[in-house]
């Protein structure tokens, strides 16, 4: 084994074989910083290249791209709040928050460590775990995928913070979404509205990039100042400070590793949920992380960072040992082993080990590289930051439509993306926990689809198996522990009895839409057929319930007004919440709704535009016409950004992606405008 | 609603004041300088991806003309979203047609709602290679015959109503009175595989040939799994032992409900091109396919890719599918009852 090891060493650094990794490195940096184009694009636009290369440098250019998406898509997340791929949803949390306070040179620099040390360590665990992979895996059968998504939920109680009730309804609402499209047993259609564009469910990128990365763009327009307040500190200092932090917590950063290699090795969980997994994982771990966790802890950024770059070392095992693909970008992976000759399989870990061994060492030098020439990047990046609004906002923002429209390449990307932007803008207005959606988003389906078969394959006897019952006590840990701890904690201190003043506030509103929407789900859901109709029923009661006890809870224990005002009470409010939160400091409620609405308004602007002369154009128009009119920025300034931001996209999105646009309205009514690219 | 109206009013005046233009040109002028694009109805990397990729790299050269061929994923509801697509919005002057799923023509019959478009009005082109599919069983379980599943119940794997692996199983019990146990929701083909392998299930129907030979072939050469039928119209040359299942169907109704899992196995990797196009384009788009099937480069590049080849014309495919339509209502009623 040692031996194979060292002979894949030697094969992988030869020199045009490591170019090959350097290049695929380069562009998996550039595809993870933009938001919504994530590593399965990037492997499906190289693995055309790949056919004529031998097999370890064709792997080294796929494996070096996908091993470090998850590094570069932290600039996006921390500069902007904008996950650059579903991997770093997470990272958005604490890193913006940090970048906020004058520190994102500090949160890349943590980022960078820990994803490196992060990655190495996945590879390593990979390489180590080799020889009983096989019985390992296949020992983990559908009760058992069950049994982590399960786990996975029972986060849940940990990243709603002190708003357990909103988290559940909010949890509750995600498993519903995800139920959404052609149910996976019977094809009944669920909650499709008629439409085909919901036929396989709601995909993730726009609801990623609605939730987290819209309410960041709208604050950061509403507050029409630089994202970073504070004076920022010296960038070379704070890029210190950050590698120490990662290496100071190397404990955490070795827990999350092993963390993110197990979840990437479980087919469908992967890149979607580790960062929460990690971040629940610290949150819940940490001593005192209820109080800074959401508030720009580096250690929010170390937990998901480390996790999300050793899952490509895990998503390789069940792709190499099975042919079962770890995640999407592996299904493109395992196109190249076909059409290199190799078999996946027992043969992968035996006579064909030295190709096995040339992938784990092909991660584990993709992340030392991609670290460093962020590393080396991330003083430039961190003053992105300290720009105008008005200079990056539009920019950002068309790449963010394109990057959704990319997935599907169907006008329902936009509209999910703007719904679900509103949704998540309101949500983190009124403080609603966003994780517990997201994670219940991406493992309802899991949970569903594998109770159908595990039930169905050995009855409730699933329950008894060995692996199944250690996970689910641990769920069943998770969950507990914090409701026993409160429920003690206020037998122990009889504090004086608070005075409520019950009222209705229009903030109300929210719960009170939330609750018709989801009960007009569950009268839904009664028509479904049999098979497809029993989760939907469970989980939107359960939803529904939910909310209306959040409702019930906020209308009943209002404090008076002048209480709630005070700092104090503002300040314990925010403790234990596990989300940014807007700060609209010394804006007036109106101003802020008022400005709220004129970005949904810019956003509504844009999809008119698109429908009229296509989406190229339109960003182009865009950008100028945002900056003029928003801030009367110079042409100076407007002309090159606008021109060298369209050439970008042009360049990506039409030319190496290849994205068939929607016909617009010029191109129907003047044929001869086709010409133009997206028209 | 209203725009795509408009939409559709313009479209309509534009190629209203067009046709006395289209008809002077030869199919060569048309296509001369000109990009046809290839729609795959399905994300990158999957097997209708890498043979639309190939064809798209290779069907250029024999169009006259010799326009660039560019593939362009558009996925979406298993390719159903590109066929509506293809039969409604699709330019119809032939720089469009797409890749889509083998059992996709047959929908609007067997009831699917969403399925919008007249399957004897779209211009088939071709299909690359005709499919065998097999249902096959661990040999732990000893069941070596289809005799021996009639008395023996056997999980199969199934992945949703609609696909292969269940349609197959479900028609079999049907028609040849199998005791297949469908344990269904499997995410895809291979997951079931795993679960074979790890003795979750004991089998699968739904399984290509070419997908066996590619990923587990040492499985049968070693015996550990037992191919009991296979779903094809003749016997695959390296399969002459394996029977068909239509050879055991004992009535004409039981042969006829087989005919419904057969026809999307001859569809195989079908092209479409939209209803509407004029003619000597379709021909044109046809004569290039078939000559491209016996393209020297194209047959290198397939065995480099590890790709099987055995086409059928486009004339043939809509003869299949015409088959299909014109079955008794009485059987379609029948399989919709088996299938949804």
């Amino acid at each position: 084994m040692l031996d194979a090891a060292t002979d894949a060493f030697f094969q992988i650094a030869q020199f045009h074989r490591l170019l090959f990794l350097v290049g695929g490195v380069v562009l998996g940096l550039v595809i993870g910083i933009l938001p919504g184009v994530g590593g399965l694009a990037g492997m499906a636009l190289l693995l055309p290249f790949t056919f004529q290369l031998d097999p370890i440098s064709a792997f080294a250019f796929l494996l070096g791209l996908a091993a470090v998406t998850s590094t570069g898509d932290t600039i996006p997340a921390v500069v902007f709040g904008v996950p650059g791929t579903q991997a770093s949803q997470a990272t958005v949390l604490d890193g913006h928050a940090m970048a906020k306070k004058g520190e994102a040179g500090r949160a890349l620099s943590a980022a960078y460590v820990s994803s490196m040390i992060g990655g190495v360590v996945g590879a390593f665990f990979l390489a180590l775990s080799i020889p009983v992979l096989r019985p390992v895996m296949l020992y983990i059968g559908s009760p058992e995928l069950l049994a982590c998504a399960v786990f996975g939920i029972s986060l849940v109680s940990i990243l709603s913070g002190n708003s357990a009730l909103k988290g559940l309804a909010a949890a509750g609402f995600g498993i519903m979404l995800s139920m959404i499209g052609a149910d996976p047993q019977t094809g009944d259609m669920r909650w499709t509205l008629g439409s085909i564009y919901l036929y396989d469910g709601l995909p993730l990128m726009p609801v990623a990039l609605g939730l987290f990365a819209l309410p960041e763009l709208c604050d950061f327009a509403i507050q029409r100042v630089a994202i970073s307040r504070a004076d920022p500190q010296s960038t070379r200092k704070g890029m210190a400070q950050g590698a120490r932090d990662a290496l100071r917590n190397i404990r955490l950063v070795m827990q999350c590793a092993s963390l993110g290699t197990v979840v990437g090795s479980i087919p469908g969980l992967g890149t979607a949920v580790v960062d929460w997994f990690a971040y629940g994982f610290a949150a819940r771990t940490i001593k005192g992380a209820r109080e800074t966790f959401g508030r720009g802890d580096v250690r929010g950024v170390i937990a998901p960072e480390s996790a999300n770059n050793a899952t490509t070392s895990g998503a390789l095992i069940p792709t190499v040992a099975f042919g079962v693909p770890g995640s999407a970008s592996m299904a493109i992976l395992l196109g190249a082993f076909l059409i290199h000759g190799l078999v996946p399989g027992p043969q992968m870990l035996t006579s064909n080990l030295d190709v096995t061994y040339s992938m784990i060492w092909s991660i584990a030098l993709a992340n030392i590289f991609g670290a460093g020439i962020c590393f080396a990047l991330s003083g430039q990046l961190a003053k992105l930051a300290t720009l105008r609004y008005t200079l990056i906002m539009p920019t950002v923002l068309s790449i963010v439509y394109l990057g959704a429209f990319q997935g599907n390449r169907d006008w329902g990307d936009l509209y999910a993306l703007l719904a679900f932007g509103v949704l998540g803008w309101v949500m983190k207005c009124l403080r609603w926990p966003r994780p517990p959606m997201m994670l219940g988003f991406v493992l309802g389906a899991i949970i569903e689809r594998y109770m159908f078969i595990s039930t169905m394959r050995y009855s409730w006897e699933w329950l008894l198996r060995p692996v199944v019952l250690v996970v689910l006590v641990g769920a069943a840990i998770i969950i507990l522990q914090p409701i026993v701890a409160a429920f003690l904690r206020r037998r122990r201190t009889v504090g004086p009895a608070q005075s409520y003043s019950p009222g209705l506030r229009l903030t109300d509103l929210f719960a009170g839409l939330m609750i018709v929407l989801v009960g007009v789900m569950v009268s839904m859901a009664t028509s479904f057929q049999d098979g497809a109709r029993l989760g939907p029923m469970i989980v939107g009661c359960f939803t529904f319930v939910a909310l209306i006890l959040v409702l019930a809870d906020q209308v009943m224990h209002r404090l008076p007004k002048d209480t709630e005002l005070s700092v104090e009470n503002a300040e314990e409010a925010l403790k234990g919440h596990m989300d940014l939160v807007s700060s609209h400091d010394g804006l007036s409620p109106g101003t802020v709704v008022l400005r709220g609405a004129i970005f949904f308004g810019w956003m509504l602007g844009f999809m008119a535009l698109m429908a009229l002369i296509g989406l190229i154009p339109t960003a182009f128009v865009f950008i100028i016409a945002y900056m003029r009119l928003e801030n009367r920025e110079p042409w100076k300034l407007v002309l090159p950004i606008a021109l060298g931001a369209t050439l970008f996209i042009f360049v990506v999105f039409h030319v190496l992606l290849a994205i068939p646009w929607p016909p617009t309205l010029l191109g129907t009514l003047l044929p001869w405008a086709k010409a133009f690219p997206s028209v | 609603m209203k725009l795509r109206k408009l939409l559709g009013m313009a479209a309509l005046a534009t190629t209203l004041a067009g046709p006395a233009a289209l008809q002077a040109q030869t199919v060569e002028e048309f296509y001369s300088g000109k990009t046809v694009n290839l729609y795959i109805g399905y994300s990158v990397g999957g097997g209708y991806d890498t043979y639309a990729r190939l064809l798209a790299a290779h069907i250029g050269k024999h169009i006259p003309g010799n326009p660039d061929v560019v593939p362009i994923n558009m996925p979406g509801a298993g390719s159903l979203r590109l066929m509506n697509w293809l039969a409604e919005a699709a330019p119809k002057d032939g720089t469009a047609f797409g890749a889509v799923a083998r059992a996709v023509p047959f929908e609007p019959l067997l009831g699917n709602e969403a399925a919008s478009f007249d399957a004897k009005e779209m211009n088939f082109i071709g299909n690359i290679n005709a499919e065998t599919s097999l249902c096959a069983v661990n040999a732990d379980t000893g069941i070596t015959s289809v005799d021996q599943m009639k008395e023996q119940e056997v999980m199969m794997g199934g992945t949703g109503a609609a696909s292969d692996p269940n349609q197959q199983s479900n028609i079999l019990n049907e028609a040849l009175g199998t005791k297949m146990r469908i344990i269904d929701g499997y995410p895809g083909g291979n997951d079931i595989v795993l679960a074979m392998e790890r003795g979750e299930v004991s089998g699968r129907c739904g399984w290509s040939w070419s997908t066996i030979q590619a990923t587990r072939a040492d499985w049968v050469t070693d015996g550990t799994v037992n191919l009991l039928l296979q779903i094809a119209r003749k016997p695959h040359p390296d399969l002459p032992d394996v029977p068909l299942a239509s050879d055991l169907a004992e009535t004409p109704q039981a042969k006829s409900l087989i005919s419904f899992i057969v026809a999307p196995q001859e569809m195989g990797r079908p092209y479409v091109a939209p209803p509407g196009v004029p003619e000597d384009r379709v021909r044109a788009l046809r004569d290039a396919f078939d000559a491209t099937m016996e393209d020297p480069d194209f047959l290198a590049a397939a065995k480099e890719t590890g790709v099987s080849i055995t086409p059928s014309t486009g004339a043939e495919l809509k003869e299949i599918v015409e088959e299909v339509y014109a079955a008794d209502p009485e059987t379609v009623e029948r399989v919709i009852q088996i299938v949804r």
